[in-house]
């Protein structure tokens, strides 16, 4: 289902069509290439060393044991790589922040277990697994923070520097700002709700193979990333060497989701050792590794309140937010999480909002980047307004509807600090997915099944999204066009594709830029020694982004081969056309044929060198809002306390698409994650710091047998940008969580069960329903 | 996640596998599908200096079915037996159990030995053996071929009767015949995941409704898989369609001791669960049998293949 709402835009003949994604045929056929697969002459294999304690004294490291075990290379403590770290910063957020420790390896203290104390190079990975349990620490347990809850209370502290565990905290309006309407308001509905840790868990983990040429002073790092140009300068910076010395490679990347977004402890570890051994080292996390340690997200608490009149419609919201940060987060948390009080107040009409978010350390993996970091604003409103409505005795969908901002309300206001909502179509999306759905015949067909003794529960989650941000290090793009002497065109961007099609949609736009057949158009992506800057996949921006950089591009080279084609055509370059994979005279009237006086092909024109033209895209708008409904139906056995979903909608607004196909394919992931969040993935700890999720035993992955199909509307409001797209990565991540609670809670309204902890397994179903006397 | 070194013995036969066994003992594991084998020295939760594969030997596969009984060789795949129509109409519930057994991937190396062997508390075929009374075939190069009741077999968390030298190198199902129904009903938190709990039930009505024989065998409620005898004796005379389906699941609940608590729930939501799956299941098999036509199993039981 489609409903364009705007002018339409130059005719194309792929963006925006379900052109087959190039990537497929070798990804679905084994063939891709992945860092694993890189092998090196001499290549040696590092494993690490992790502590088995949440937090203890590290008194001594003795590697005798391990370093005399035949094909053992080496064994580096703290003491021979930390040292060697000259500067450790993300581009994104420069050097001056007030960034959170991140030491390569564990000195004299760990922190989480898991913390990476050592790291062994074998000959093979065997080896090194043998000689780790040879490495003799003697560590001194002591007492951890397991739970970020107890943070500021226990005494303890993760970090020494950091009284409290108080990593830092940010504010926006202050409550007194609000308490004028909550004391006036006919209805409060005031909760605190709770998100346990969950992950990306990418299906490739983390890996890294980087080569030291000491001779050149070369630095080659074939990584597993999402961005290949920020591994580049991070390497470049920790090492001391200028970034052209080092050259970052990467072509198939299994998912990122924020966890490949910048470097972590142990790639600067593996980046720092292959200085010192004598061939290319290459690390692969295996999947207890990831996720035990790759860190983890979404584990936070928020009090969260919003005022009504009597009729529902809202006067005032606030919310106070806490995260846990874990004891090494990556990147800096703090900023981050102002989002989750900016957003609060979501696509509503909201006179007055306060907010507050404060970072605490604990002694578990850390905090790092997922795919809609903020989506706490998400769940904590969206499960508010159901809990609001109950109690009010409205139904959900009409107390949004009373207060969703409709596309001819915009812009509109956001009353926590964002820029205005703009170009977006909150309350069109929600009726897009209810008409999907037909939501009055679900609620009688919800009515008969009480009546039998079966509880089936719709829940919506409406969201807006800031994507393709204009922030300074995001908002850049480059591409590089070029027509090779057959006509033949390659398009070169940084890429940093981590399942998210960045091939398919350069091609799709360079084919539509210049006129040429989608099947012309080569790319060239993820090699720092040949592509043009880009920011890589992060902030829902490569779409916009590359679409920017890609037009810009096309524009610089279509001026080219006007100036090419002038002499021979006789007429200044501004008279001549460049399109359709031609150079003619403006208003020939020439639309086809053989090369003449009056026309000719990008060949014609190309000579041996070919033609090349390069542009760097700035994005200017600070964000582009993107929107979306979740509607999911579920039943409940409320004996056992099993979910099964049902029907899963999503009615969405990203702008015009380049790609449907991909467009749906990132809502579907993204969407399966919320699920995951929902219902099943838990990174529990025990209360002493122990990971008891460390295998997909225990940490429950959503799969297909629990994902219903995802049906997709799509509406299509441009945004100013490039091509009016907006970005589509994050989204199904931010709404499905919300969607998927408030429907259990809603087939379980009957026994009054307010939901208000993630995840909603099974047996917290039963507790729940057991506190309510069934 | 890579093993600790082994040294790995292919024997060509069983004669030869178990001389294996006999001389390398305790440091010697036998490996079968390996579906749980592997995994554990892959975390090395587990260390074996020698691997026995007895994968491949012919002589721990095939399946004979006489009257009374169904013989299967335990070598053969859990996608076998779950796959083999003469296996459904013998043993309806080894049929209705293979789908719950992992994934599909996992059945077409896991077999029914290494499953019953091997003896995880939530696996499926050991609550089908131990429900069905089957009888677990043992053999070693010392004392030759031994028979072990399946009462007798499941002696704790992981461990059984076999001795260090023993080969479980077969298993036979008792065959139901007359007015009989059969179910499996099993709660997992995911398809294919170790269940939370799970019920088997095998009953037989006599001419008149009443229940002439009832078994009940329950996973992952305990450290072995479990009977209900309670709940057996209670049904064992009664007229099928007035018996509660709650009291039974609340008689087999009873007794119970070393009720796992995990991740996925206490020990009182397993208590809830179990107890549900026992009337679910009691009621389906209940159904079957009302409707059977006292031949065998129904063409739509027969079915129920693994797919």
């Amino acid at each position: 289902m489609t409903e364009t709402a705007t002018a339409p835009t130059p005719p194309t003949r792929y963006t925006g069509s379900r052109v087959p994604r190039v990537e497929d045929g070798r990804l679905l056929t084994g063939h891709g290439t992945f860092v694993d697969d890189i092998q090196r002459p001499g290549m040696l294999h590092a494993c690490f060393v992790r502590s088995p304690f949440a937090r203890a004294l590290i008194n001594e490291i003795d590697a005798s044991a391990a370093l005399a075990l035949p094909g053992v290379h080496a064994v580096f403590t703290a003491a021979d790589l930390n040292p060697d770290v000259h500067e450790q910063w993300y581009s994104s957020y420069g050097p001056k922040v007030p960034d959170t420790p991140r030491p390569p390896l564990a000195s004299g203290e760990v922190r989480f277990v898991g913390d990476p104390v050592a790291l062994v190079v074998a000959e093979n990975r065997y080896i090194a697994e043998d000689a780790v349990e040879l490495v003799e620490v003697d560590y001194e347990p002591l007492t951890a923070v397991a739970d970020y809850r107890d943070a500021q209370t226990s005494g303890i502290l993760v970090h020494p520097k950091y009284p409290n565990n108080v990593a830092g905290g940010l504010a926006g309006p202050p409550p007194q700002v609000v308490e004028a309407a909550f004391a006036s308001a006919a209805h409060i509905a005031d909760e605190t709700f709770y998100q346990q840790a969950y992950a990306p868990v990418p299906m490739e983990t983390r890996g890294m193979v980087v080569e030291w040429s000491a001779d050149t002073d070369e630095l080659t790092i074939w990584a597993a990333t999402q961005t290949p140009h920020e591994v580049r300068a991070f390497g470049a910076r920790l090492l001391g060497l200028e970034p052209e010395r080092v050259r970052v490679l990467m072509r198939d990347t299994g998912g990122g989701f924020g966890q490949k977004v910048v470097p972590m402890r142990e790639d600067m570890c593996v980046m720092l050792a292959a200085r010192k051994v004598p061939a290319a080292l290459k690390w692969i996390e295996d999947r207890r590794e990831n996720l035990m340690a790759a860190g983890q997200a979404r584990h936070e608490h928020g009090h969260a309140r919003i005022a009504f009149a009597a009729d529902g419609t809202i006067l005032a919201a606030g919310i106070e937010h806490t995260q846990d940060i874990g004891a090494y987060p990556t990147p800096w948390p703090v900023g981050a999480a102002a989002a989750v009080g900016l957003l609060f107040p979501g696509p509503y009409k909201v006179p007055l909002a306060s907010w507050s978010t404060t970072s605490l350390f604990s002694n578990t993996a850390g905090r790092h980047a997922y795919r809609g970091p903020w989506q706490f604003e998400s769940v904590a409103r969206e499960l508010l307004l159901d809990i609001a409505a109950r109690d009010m005795g409205l139904d959900p969908v009409e107390l949004r509807r009373r207060n969703m901002i409709s596309r001819d309300e915009l812009p509109y206001p956001n009353p926590a600090g964002m820029p205005p909502y703009d170009h977006s179509s909150p309350l069109e999306t929600f009726e897009l997915a209810l008409k999907m759905l037909d939501y009055d015949a679900f609620r009688a067909e919800q009515a008969a099944a009480r009546a039998a003794g079966r509880y089936l529960g719709v829940g919506t989650s409406t969201y807006i999204e800031p994507t393709a941000t204009g922030q300074e290090y995001y908002a850049c793009e480059g591409a590089v066009l070029r027509v090779a002497p057959d006509g033949r065109m390659t398009v070169i961007v940084n890429g940093g594709s981590s399942g998210n099609s960045l091939e398919t949609t350069v091609i799709q736009l360079t084919a539509d830029a210049l006129g040429v057949p989608f099947d012309n158009v080569d790319t060239i992506q993820g090699d720092t020694a040949v592509t043009p800057f880009g920011s890589g996949t992060a902030g829902s921006r490569s779409g916009s982004a590359t679409a920017g950089a890609v037009g810009e591009a096309a524009a610089a080279l279509r001026a080219k081969l006007a100036e090419l084609a002038s002499p021979r055509l006789g007429v200044p370059p501004e008279d001549i056309e460049v399109a359709d994979g031609r150079a003619q005279v403006r208003g020939s009237g020439q639309s086809s044929g053989q090369s003449s006086g009056q026309s000719l092909t990008y060949a014609d024109l190309a000579g041996p060198d070919g033609v090349e033209a390069s542009a760097t895209y700035t994005a200017k708008a600070p964000m582009l809002w993107s929107n979306a409904t979740h509607v999911c139906t579920c039943e409940v056995d409320v004996v056992t306390g099993k979910v099964t979903l049902l029907r899963y909608i999503v009615g969405e607004d990203v702008g015009p698409m380049i790609n449907p196909n991909i467009v749906e394919g990132q809502i579907a992931g993204g969407t399966v994650q919320g699920i995951g969040g929902a219902l099943l993935e838990h990174m529990v700890y025990d209360e002493d710091g122990n990971p008891l999720a460390s295998t997909f035993v225990d940490y429950l992955l959503p799969t297909t047998t629990e994902v219903p199909h995802i049906e997709y509307g799509h509406m299509e409001t441009p945004a100013p940008g490039p091509g009016g797209h907006k970005g589509a990565g994050e989204g199904g991540a931010i709404g499905a969580p919300p969607a998927v609670i408030n429907a259990v809670a809603d087939a379980l309204s009957p026994f009054g069960v307010k939901i208000t902890n993630l995840p909603a397994s099974p047996a917290a179903l039963v507790a729940l329903l057991t506190e309510a006397g069934h | 996640m890579k093993p600790a070194r082994f040294e790995y013995h292919r024997p060509g036969s069983v004669d030869e596998a178990a001389a294996l066994l006999a001389e390398l003992g305790d440091e010697a594991k036998v490996l079968a599908g390996g579906q749980s084998l592997v995994p554990m020295l892959s975390l090395r939760l587990a260390y074996f200096d020698h691997l026995i594969d007895v994968s491949r030997l012919d002589g721990l596969r095939g399946l004979t079915v006489d009257g009374a009984s169904l013989r299967l060789g335990a070598g053969m795949t859990e996608a076998a037996v779950g796959a083999d129509v003469g296996v459904a109409r013998a043993v309806p519930l080894l049929a209705r159990a293979t789908p719950l057994i992992g994934h599909f991937q996992i059945r077409n190396r896991g077999t029914l030995g290494g499953s019953i062997a091997h003896a995880d508390p939530a696996a499926e075929y050991p609550a089908v053996a131990l429900a069905l009374d089957a009888e677990l075939e043992a053999f070693s190069a010392s004392a030759g071929r031994r028979v072990i009741p399946a009462a007798e077999f499941f002696t704790g968390l992981w461990s059984t009767a076999l001795e260090p030298d023993e080969l479980l190198v077969g298993v036979r199902f008792p065959v139901w015949t007359g007015r009989c129904g059969f179910a499996v009903e099993e709660f997992a938190r995911r398809a294919g995941d170790f269940a939370i709990a799970g019920v088997v039930v095998a009953l037989e009505l006599n001419g008149d409704d009443r229940v002439a024989r009832a078994a009940i065998g329950m996973l992952g409620l305990g450290s072995t898989p479990l009977r209900a005898p309670a709940a057996e004796a209670a049904a064992v005379g009664q007229r099928a369609g007035e018996l509660d389906g709650a009291e039974l699941g609340r008689l087999a609940m009873s007794g119970l001791e070393d009720i796992p608590a995990d991740l996925q729930g206490s020990a009182d939501y397993r208590v809830r669960v179990g107890a549900e799956l026992v009337a679910r299941a009691w009621a389906a098999a209940s159904a079957e049998a009302a409707g059977s036509d006292g031949v065998g199993v129904t063409a739509a039981s027969a079915g129920a293949i693994d797919g």
